[in-house]
């Protein structure tokens, strides 16, 4: 009776172990976390592209080279490019098969595409493999990269059976021998310990414990034999490869060898040499006794072994192993934090997922999420934030690393964000400033206070004088409000355009509120600001905070000509199975006239050419006309530049995590950082359409009159329709203060933009709409 | 190479046709009763279409809007619109790739966003007076899709006018 029951009892017991260390093992296996790409690459004869950058895109999606590169994921150069073959793969509209292909460049462009063989035809587009740039997790703090075994290189499973498990692919999970020896060791009163097959470590691994006990041993040594029964040998090694410990990276464990691959030498387990591989073999018996950063000596002699034993077994040659022992460890010095070069812009993806998707799904599910991400344009602003900011900080003697940054780049027409940059660091994962840091915005704010002036024709033109003069405005629930300008001058009657140029505060405040405070704030949710500021006139000023991806939001549609375009970081979602989920399409909404919004357009214009961001042609010629206005808020904490180009829109802050003053302001702060960033992607140069009711003419800037074109200073402006001076100057005016008395009112001179007398007779204007 | 300009013709024709087939079933069948009446103007607008110009020099433009194509006919609209936005990112200012995404709109009965990319398409197609008609023409046939007749009415007069 009982030993019937002692039976009974230990089989349940039994049962119990099964359905544990299979739930465990169905859970790790089948859990895989969603995997985020970066865009494609469109190839295209024609399309501005280096040999380059081309040779860094393949690299960057896992090509290797060989002299015959007729297998998926290889390339050879040529003497005017390449020859290469794609992988298989699955985009959110189909299958894209593998193909062969041959690319030739000229002058910085793509001259030829063709498929080879197939009568070496040409192809009218190729679009690469999109990188992946990053994954979502199951919970548990635990990170991991996932892999299936076939991407697992031979050698690493040759060196970890090697070292770990000679017998693996005969035992039944568990060495009876092993065991035998350790049972005696125990018995005989020395230390409990070893013997442990893969599938031990396996199963110990999933209920981590140090515990070392006989019972704790025999249920490892029952699970291993349960786990035998249920899975074939492959499937149990590739759940082993995922999931062994290898490290600890303060409150995140680093599980499996794709993530540790990444963790240790910044690199996909692929592109890992042999004594690497070795390494981490090596750490299996103890990452924190091998820890190759903090006990350098102590594992490269166990690296060293792991070698030995592989060539021993004859996993590897003789001369391989040479080869291999004499390699420094190669470790990188500090960690990345996370599987992505790109956190800041992961973290908003996931932001954007987590609205439409559960979390568990996210991280379990094995959808793949294509995103907007451009590396080359990342690579640019995270460079230009990072090398800008540490010589603003020599230069300036501000103490080092005091300084902080984000920027935020996207497509003008698509509105797709293509580069994010959450601070100087832009490696490690914190506080995102691109999508998490609230900030004065200071001037930025004043284009939406000049579109609705410009939006009434009738009464505003970009000539139309503004009062500079002192102002004293009183609300209820507000102080006394005294703006001053940057200057702290006053600089009388001024045309609009110069108003801007030159970021006067007084005129565009009194014109504001001339206006009305809430009818301009009223604008702001059409521009997809969602938020509203106080309503008090010193919102005008931009006394509000925005984050710089709203900033982004906001002059996307004054770069996109009135229509307001969402930002996107997501394109579309496939399944694990390929089956296309979701795609998150182009919207546009037109919520401005283009009219007035093309004469705003030509009086930022005006900002980078005559006004506060001059000093822009350092980094950028002045045939790219950007668009753009400098910010600059009180005591010099927050340090703004947003600016358009003919197909970018992008945004940069610079300034303090505690807000204490940074010392910088718009112009010599952020602008910097953008013009660095723009310099290197070589944006397209803005001109504009010039809608049907806009007309260009020449005037006089100096008295706001009509002038032959021949005149020299004569300058190209833009009118709504009927809105243009009708009299016209003589040329001789120019010299002169001119004061006629003919509507519009006359200006004063001293406050006059800047317009450089120019030999030749067309004016910027002319050579932009030309 | 030679049979290019041929090909780009054939296949902007076959998109005119397309487009116009898809553009006077949809708002039928959304709705009905307006439809029927505004849709006669529409179409005897359409009675003599001039030649389209190529869409594109650019073969990867061609390309995709051969896709696209497919995809519509497939049933596959989404996939089509991905397609569309290819050529988009490609060819950010190329007007009647906008008209194309705003048919394509039309045709799933988005007509707020087919709306809005006429706009849009008219935002760079100020030399095309044939092609802006086609967008005003668009525009009418979304509103009366909405149920708006005299907003319909007032495109349709746009698009009469840049017709002459």
């Amino acid at each position: 009776m009982a030993i019937l029951l002692l039976m009974l009892g230990l089989s349940g017991f039994i049962y119990y172990l099964d359905i544990t260390i299979r739930d465990a093992f169905d859970g790790r296996k089948f859990a895989i976390p969603a995997r985020v790409y970066g865009r494609a690459l469109e190839v295209y004869s024609g399309v501005k592209l280096t040999p380059a950058q081309f040779l860094e895109e393949l690299q960057s999606i896992g090509y290797h080279e060989n002299p015959e590169p007729n297998e998926a994921a290889t390339y050879r150069h040529t003497l005017s490019g390449f020859e290469f073959t794609t992988r298989d793969f699955v985009f959110w509209d189909g299958m894209q098969a593998a193909q062969r292909v041959r690319i030739e460049f000229s002058d910085d462009r793509v001259s030829l595409l063709q498929d080879r063989g197939n009568g070496d035809r040409d192809l009218p587009l190729l679009r690469t493999e999109p990188p992946i740039i990053g994954g979502i997790y199951p919970g548990h703090n635990e990170d991991r990269a996932l892999l299936k075994l076939d991407q697992v290189p031979k050698l690493l499973i040759d060196a970890l059976i090697s070292i770990e498990d000679r017998k693996y692919y005969s035992h039944w999970g568990i060495d009876p021998r092993g065991i035998a020896r350790a049972l005696y060791k125990t018995v005989s009163g020395q230390r409990i310990e070893g013997g442990s097959t893969l599938t031990q470590q396996l199963v110990k691994n999933f209920f981590l414990t140090s515990e070392r006990t006989l019972t704790r041993k025999a249920t490892e040594v029952l699970m291993a034999l349960l786990l035998e029964m249920h899975y074939d040998k492959d499937e149990i090694l590739e759940t082993y490869l995922n999931e062994i410990f290898l490290g600890q990276d303060a409150s995140r464990a680093i599980h499996g060898f794709g993530l540790a691959s990444h963790f240790y030498f910044d690199r996909p387990l692929d592109r890992l040499e042999l004594h690497e591989i070795a390494t981490l073999v090596g750490m299996v018996k103890g990452p924190a006794v091998y820890d190759p950063r903090k006990k350098p000596e102590l594992t490269l002699k166990r690296r060293n072994i792991v070698l030995q034993e592989m060539v021993r077994l004859g996993a590897i040659t003789q001369a391989q192993f040479v080869s291999a022992r004499q390699m420094p460890l190669g470790v990188v010095r500090r960690a990345p934090t996370g599987t992505s070069p790109y956190p800041a812009f992961l973290q908003l993806v996931h932001r954007q997922l987590q609205r439409d998707y559960r979390e568990e799904d996210l991280r379990s599910e094995g959808l793949r999420i294509f995103t907007t991400l451009d590396p080359r344009t990342q690579h640019y602003a995270e460079q230009a934030l990072a090398q800008r900011l540490a010589q603003i900080e020599k230069s300036r003697k501000i103490p080092a690393n005091t300084l902080e940054g984000a920027v935020v780049v996207s497509s003008t027409e698509q509105g797709e964000i293509l580069a994010l940059v959450g601070g100087r660091e832009a490696r490690y994962a914190g506080y995102n400033r691109a999508i998490d840091a609230q900030r004065q915005i200071g001037s930025l704010a004043k284009p939406v206070v000049f579109l609705t002036a410009l939006e009434n024709p009738d009464r505003f033109t970009l000539l139309t004088p503004l009062d500079d003069s002192p102002l004293v405005w009183r609300e209820r629930g507000a102080a006394d409000w005294k703006p001053q300008n940057y200057d702290h001058k006053f600089h009388g009657n001024v045309p609009l355009h110069t108003a801007l140029a030159h970021s006067y505060n007084v005129s565009t405040a009194r014109l504001g509120i001339e206006l009305g405070v809430d009818r301009i704030l009223d604008k702001l949710p059409k521009f997809g600001i969602e938020r509203r500021p106080p309503p008090f006139a010193s919102s005008l000023l931009g006394a509000f905070e925005l984050s710089p991806i709203e900033v982004t939001q906001l002059y996307q549609t004054f770069a996109d000509g009135g229509f307001r375009t969402p930002l996107r970081a997501i394109r579309e979602i496939v399944t694990a199975g390929g089956k296309p989920l979701q795609r998150y399409p182009l919207n546009v909404e037109p919520v401005a006239s283009p009219a007035p919004v093309y004469l705003l357009t030509a009086a930022l214009q005006g900002v980078v050419r005559e006004g506060t961001a001059q000093a822009l042609v350092n980094w950028l010629p002045a045939e790219l006309a950007v668009a753009g206005k400098t910010g600059t808020t009180d005591d010099l904490r927050d340090s703004w530049f947003a600016g358009y180009t003919g197909n970018r829109v992008a945004v940069v802050w610079v300034g303090r995590d505690d807000n204490k003053p940074s010392g910088l302001t718009g112009a010599s702060g952020a602008m910097t950082v953008w013009g660095e960033m723009m310099k290197n992607i070589q944006p397209e140069p803005l001109h504009p359409v010039v809608p049907e009711n806009v007309e260009l003419v020449n005037v006089d800037p100096a008295t706001g009159l009509r002038y032959e074109e021949e005149c020299q200073t004569a300058m190209l402006m833009p009118f709504i329709k009927d809105t243009a001076p009708k009299e016209t100057s003589d040329c001789a005016s120019a010299s002169g203060s001119s004061q006629k008395d003919a509507e519009p009112k006359t200006v004063n001179t001293e406050t006059m933009p800047a317009i450089k007398k120019e030999t030749e007779k067309k004016s910027w204007l002319r050579r932009l709409f030309e | 190479m030679t049979n290019l300009p041929r090909l780009l013709f054939i296949s902007a024709l076959l998109m005119m046709i397309a487009g116009c087939a898809s553009v006077t079933r949809q708002p039928a069948e959304q709705s009905p009763a307006p439809g029927d009446m505004s849709q006669e103007s529409g179409e005897n607008i359409l009675a003599e279409p001039e030649p389209r110009p190529a869409i594109s020099e650019n073969r990867a433009i061609v390309a995709l809007l051969d896709k696209a194509r497919h995809d519509t006919e497939a049933g596959k609209r989404e996939a089509a619109g991905a397609s569309l936005e290819r050529a988009l990112r490609i060819e950010p200012r190329n007007p009647w790739l906008w008209h194309e995404l705003a048919q394509l709109r039309l045709s799933q009965g988005q007509y707020e966003r087919a709306i809005a990319f006429a706009h849009k398409s008219n935002s760079f197609a100020s030399r095309e007076s044939s092609l802006q008609a086609l967008n005003w023409q668009l525009i009418g046939k979304a509103r009366v899709a909405q149920g708006n007749p005299s907003g319909a009415e007032q495109a349709y007069k746009r698009a009469e006018e840049l017709q002459q």
